[in-house]
C-alpha cells in the first residue's frame, strides 16, 4: 500500500474536473466518483463490486474545490483498507462542513480577493497589464495548486484522522495574513480609483469637484454597506446610463 | 471586428465559462482577467483592463459558496472587454458596455442554474454503470462549454447592436461617464473591506489609502 506517483498525479489532474457535473441533487457527488474511478477500478476487480463502489461515492457530497483532493486521498485510503462502507459514508458526511468552511474562509474570503486586489493595484499604479494579470494569477494559483497537490498526499496519509492533516497547516493564520494584506491593497485601490474619478473631470473644476465628492460618498457608502453595496453600485451605474441616454435623446 | 477575432473571443468566453466552476478554477474567469485578455485579443488590452477593473469591483464581495445564486461574470467580461477594445475604447460607450455586462452576467448566472437542474435530472442515481457516470459527467462538461460559447457569441451580437443604436444619438461628454464609473468602482472596492474583517482592518485600509493617494497624485 502507499500512494504511487501515478495515482497521485491522476487524482490531482482529475480533481480539476470534479465539479464538471455540479447539480442540485448530488452537488459534486458524481464528479467525486469519477475522480476516484481509476483507483476504484484497481481495488474492485469484480464489476458488481465496482458498480456498488461508484454508486456509493456518487451520492450527495460537497467540498471546497481546492480541498476535494484532500477528501479524495483520505477516502481512497479507507477504500484500500477495506473500511466498512457505512463508516466511509459517515466520514464523507462529516467532511463536508469543515472542508467547505476552511476553504471558503481561506480562499474565497481572504486569499483570492487579496490576490485580485494586488493585480488591480498594480494596473492602477501604472504597471503593464500583463504584469498585473500575471501577478494575480501567479499569487492565487500558488496556493490553489499547493492545496491540491498537498491535499492528495496528506489526505491519504491521514485517512480517518483527517483532522490531524488539517491541523498540521495553520490555515487560520494564513487566512489572517492574507486578510491583512488584502485590507491594505483594498485601501490602495480605493484611493487610486477615487483620485482617477476626480481627475476624469479634467480641466473643469466643477465637474472634477462633483466627481470627487461623488467618489468620496461612494467610498463612505461602500464601507458602510459592505456586500450590500453591490445593489447600490448597480443602481448608480444604471441610472447614470439612463440619464445619459435621455440626455442624448433630448439633444 | 473580423471573424477571426470573433472566433478567438468566443473560444476565450467558453474557456472562462468552464473555468468558473466546471474545469480548472484557475481564476481566468475573474472579470479583471477575462476582460483584459479579451481586450488583448481585440487589439487593446488597456481598454479591456479598464472594463475589467470596473467589473471586478462589482464581484469582489461575491462569495461562490454552496448553492448560492450569483451572477456569472466571466463571459460577460469577455463580451464587455472585447467589445470596448474593438470599438477603440473611449468613455463614450463605457456606460453602455458596463450596464450590458451587469445585465448579461445575471443572464449567465440564470443559465448556470438551469444547467445545474439539467445535470441533476440527467445523472444516474440508483441505476447506471460506472461508464454511465463518466459519460454523463463529460456530457455536463460539454454542455457548459457550449453554454459559454452561446453566451459569448450572443453577447457580442447583442452588445454590438446596442452600441450601434447608441452611436446614432449624439455623444454625451465622456468625462463624466468615466468619472461616474470610477467613483462607483471606488465605492464597491471599499465594500470589499468587509471580507477582510471590516473595522478591525481600518488602520491597514487607511495606510493603503494614504499610499494610494500618493501614487495617484504622482501617476495620474
Amino acid at each position: 500500500m502507499g500512494l504511487s506517483r501515478g495515482t497521485r498525479i491522476r487524482l490531482v489532474w482529475r480533481s480539476f474536473l470534479a465539479q464538471g457535473s455540479w447539480n442540485y441533487r448530488t452537488l459534486i457527488g458524481t464528479g467525486f466518483a469519477v475522480l476516484l474511478l481509476p483507483s476504484l477500478r484497481r481495488l474492485h476487480g469484480d464489476p458488481e463490486a465496482l458498480e456498488e463502489a461508484v454508486r456509493r461515492h456518487s451520492v450527495l457530497f460537497n467540498s471546497h474545490p481546492y480541498f476535494t483532493p484532500l477528501a479524495a486521498g483520505a477516502v481512497l485510503r479507507l477504500e484500500e483498507e477495506g473500511t466498512d462502507p457505512a463508516l466511509v459514508a459517515r466520514f464523507k458526511d462529516a467532511l463536508r462542513g469543515p472542508l467547505g468552511a476552511i476553504g471558503d474562509q481561506l480562499v474565497w474570503r481572504s486569499w483570492r480577493p487579496a490576490a485580485v486586489l494586488l493585480g488591480m493595484a498594480l494596473w492602477l499604479a501604472g504597471l503593464p497589464w500583463w504584469l498585473a494579470v500575471g501577478s494575480f494569477l501567479c499569487v492565487h494559483n500558488a496556493l490553489h495548486l499547493w492545496l491540491r497537490v498537498w491535499g492528495v498526499g496528506a489526505g491519504y496519509d491521514a485517512g480517518l484522522d483527517l483532522g490531524s492533516a488539517l491541523r498540521s497547516v495553520n490555515f487560520n493564520a494564513l487566512s489572517r495574513r492574507a486578510a491583512g494584506v488584502g485590507a491594505v491593497l483594498c485601501g490602495f485601490c480605493v484611493a487610486l480609483l477615487a483620485v482617477y474619478a476626480t481627475r476624469a473631470g479634467g480641466a473643469e473644476p466643477v465637474l472634477a469637484g462633483v466627481l470627487g465628492l461623488g467618489a468620496a460618498a461612494a467610498v463612505a457608502g461602500g464601507l458602510f454597506l459592505g456586500p450590500r453595496a453591490r445593489r447600490a453600485g448597480w443602481l448608480v451605474v444604471t441610472l447614470a446610463w439612463v440619464a445619459h441616454a435621455l440626455w442624448a435623446l433630448a439633444s | 471586428m473580423d471573424p477571426g477575432t470573433f472566433l478567438l473571443l468566443a473560444a476565450l468566453g467558453s474557456w472562462v465559462t468552464l473555468d468558473t466552476t466546471s474545469a480548472g478554477q484557475f481564476m481566468v474567469s475573474r472579470p479583471f482577467v477575462a476582460a483584459t485578455l479579451a481586450g488583448w485579443v481585440a487589439g487593446d488590452p488597456t481598454q479591456g483592463a479598464l472594463v475589467g477593473v470596473l467589473l471586478e469591483s462589482f464581484h469582489l464581495s461575491i462569495l461562490p459558496v454552496g448553492a448560492a445564486r450569483y451572477p456569472e461574470g466571466g463571459s460577460a467580461a469577455v463580451v464587455a472587454g472585447g467589445s470596448y477594445a474593438a470599438h477603440g475604447g473611449g468613455a463614450g460607450t463605457l456606460l453602455t458596455v458596463l450596464v450590458f455586462a451587469l445585465v448579461w452576467e445575471w443572464v449567465a448566472g440564470e443559465s448556470v442554474r438551469q444547467m445545474r437542474h439539467l445535470n441533476g435530472r440527467s445523472l444516474p442515481y440508483e441505476e447506471g454503470s460506472p461508464a454511465d457516470h463518466v459519460r454523463l459527467h463529460w456530457q455536463a462538461l460539454g454542455t457548459d462549454l457550449l453554454r459559454g460559447l452561446a453566451l459569448t457569441a450572443c453577447g457580442f451580437v447583442l452588445l454590438a447592436g446596442f452600441v450601434l443604436l447608441r452611436q446614432l444619438a449624439p455623444p454625451t461628454p465622456p468625462a463624466w461617464q468615466l468619472g461616474v464609473a470610477l467613483a462607483a468602482a471606488a465605492g464597491l472596492t471599499a465594500s470589499a473591506l468587509s471580507l477582510f474583517g471590516g473595522r478591525a482592518q481600518a488602520l491597514r485600509f487607511a495606510a493603503g489609502a494614504g499610499l494610494g493617494i500618493l501614487v495617484g497624485l504622482v501617476v495620474a
